[in-house]
């Protein structure tokens, strides 16, 4: 039976080798989670960029946009809700994207929606007793598929009537949804690595403390130095 | 030189990483509610409170428009000691009302001004941190330009906004140099940034074609 030193010895040394793994992985994750995310992360930074700047001209796209308008014939989808019918008629259409709506379609003899997606606007006008569909189709330069993946998520707030209901939009979502998680994941393993560097604690304490105080204030503070009506 | 350069370049990736640190979570949590349209708490906020007071109106208000009647509406919000971005100003003509949305990270504020009786109806509502971070995210955003960041604290967020995308190229353009110095792990590191661009260049082609 080891004695009471010995075993001791050996959970520290267990700890240790613990803790040793958890830095080593903590460090690898850091830089591993950064390379695969590199281009997400560069795409949701420029464009960022892009949309607080409208009046930069090298990015402009709604002026150089391209509009056409077409019509076909459709065969009357079968009964069913309007997502139904909408995705009937997109598949004789053979258009793909996220669906919008943008009339109530209170008039059972006009039925419209709206499909996007980055790049593309097809606004759909469907004449039931004509059997007919008129298309305007929207296309944008580069620059206006990169404005539109920063905000491509098929819901808006406050708008109850439109869900995700394209499975790439999904993946796109999960997709901005991972981003996020990765650039928190390697906030924390950064702050991490930081407070292991004994001789940078105070110096980086200090530039964390400058940086939590000045975004604290857009956060919180700014609603404790303006006047509240509500008292 | 190259010792020099790794030093300063590791130093700068720490330091502006632990200021900029908080900026990236706001951007980061925010993601979440603006990706599925949620903002946890907003329901449970406090109501609306509303009052009215006496306003001086500036005459030609009516006839102002863009930044113009921004600053003229803010001679009013100061009488009543309203501060905060000023959204986009709805007229009324046939009523001669002025209705002013006001807004705050955390807190709304609708300024309702009757421009004959020459009163201003506020009503003012939290909305609380979580719907502070969405607005910040989308301040400034892309609309209103004309208008918009016409309060001092929000010219000031558009600064740190727009550093912290810049930051963010800076701090992965000086990682992957840290990155390549680290002479093991660059096999994994060259597969991540390919499994990387597999994906990115995958989904964006296939959503845009």
């Amino acid at each position: 039976m080891p004695s009471l030193t010995k075993q001791a010895a050996a959970d520290k040394s267990t700890g240790r080798h613990l803790a040793y793994i958890f830095e080593t992985w903590n460090r690898k994750l850091h830089y591993y989670v950064g390379l695969y995310l590199l281009l997400f992360l560069w795409l949701f930074a420029f464009t960022g960029l892009l949309l607080n700047h409208p009046s930069w001209a090298f990015a402009e796209f709604w002026a150089n946009r391209t509009v056409s308008t077409y019509e076909r014939q459709i065969q009357p989808s079968p009964a069913g809700g309007d997502l139904s019918q909408a995705r009937d008629i997109m598949r004789q259409l053979a258009i793909d994207g996220e669906i919008e709506w943008t009339d109530t379609n209170s008039d059972a003899s006009h039925f419209d929606f709206r499909v996007s997606r980055p790049g593309h606007i097809f606004e759909i006008k469907i004449y039931t007793p004509q059997k007919r569909a008129t298309i305007q189709r929207i296309d944008f330069n580069l620059w206006g598929v990169a404005r539109v993946l920063h905000t491509f998520t098929g819901v808006r707030m406050g708008d109850p009537r439109n869900h995700r209901d394209w499975s790439l939009t999904t993946m796109w979502a999960l997709s901005m949804d991972g981003l996020a998680a990765g650039l928190i994941l390697m906030v924390l393993s950064s702050v991490y690595m930081w407070w292991d560097l004994k001789q940078k604690r105070w110096l980086g304490l200090l530039v964390l403390g400058l940086g939590l105080l000045s975004c604290g204030f857009f956060v919180m503070g700014l609603r404790w130095v303006t006047h509240n009506a509500l008292g | 030189m190259s010792r020099r350069f790794y030093i300063i370049t590791r130093d700068l990736h720490l330091y502006l990483g632990l200021f900029f640190a908080p900026f990236v979570l706001v951007f980061s949590f925010s993601v979440f509610f603006l990706v599925h349209s949620w903002i946890p708490g907003v329901g449970t906020q406090p109501g609306v409170s509303s009052f009215m007071r006496k306003v001086v109106v500036p005459s030609n208000i009516e006839a102002l428009d863009g930044r113009e009647r921004v600053d003229a509406v803010r001679s009013v919000l100061e009488q009543i000691d309203i501060s905060g971005e000023v959204g986009f100003i709805r007229h009324i003509p046939e009523k001669h009302r002025l209705v002013v949305p006001v807004s705050v990270p955390g807190r709304e504020t609708t300024v309702a001004i009757d421009l004959e009786a020459q009163s201003a109806s506020i009503a003012q509502r939290t909305t609380g941190t979580w719907d502070a971070l969405v607005t910040l995210h989308k301040a400034p955003g892309p609309h209103l330009e004309a208008i918009r960041m016409n309060w001092f604290p929000m010219r000031l967020w558009r600064g740190f906004a727009d550093a912290t995308a810049y930051l963010l190229f800076f701090i992965s353009i000086s990682g992957i140099y840290l990155w390549t110095v680290l002479r093991s792990e660059r096999r994994v590191g060259l597969s991540l940034i390919a499994a990387g661009a597999f994906s990115f260049l995958g989904i964006v082609f296939a959503l845009a074609h």
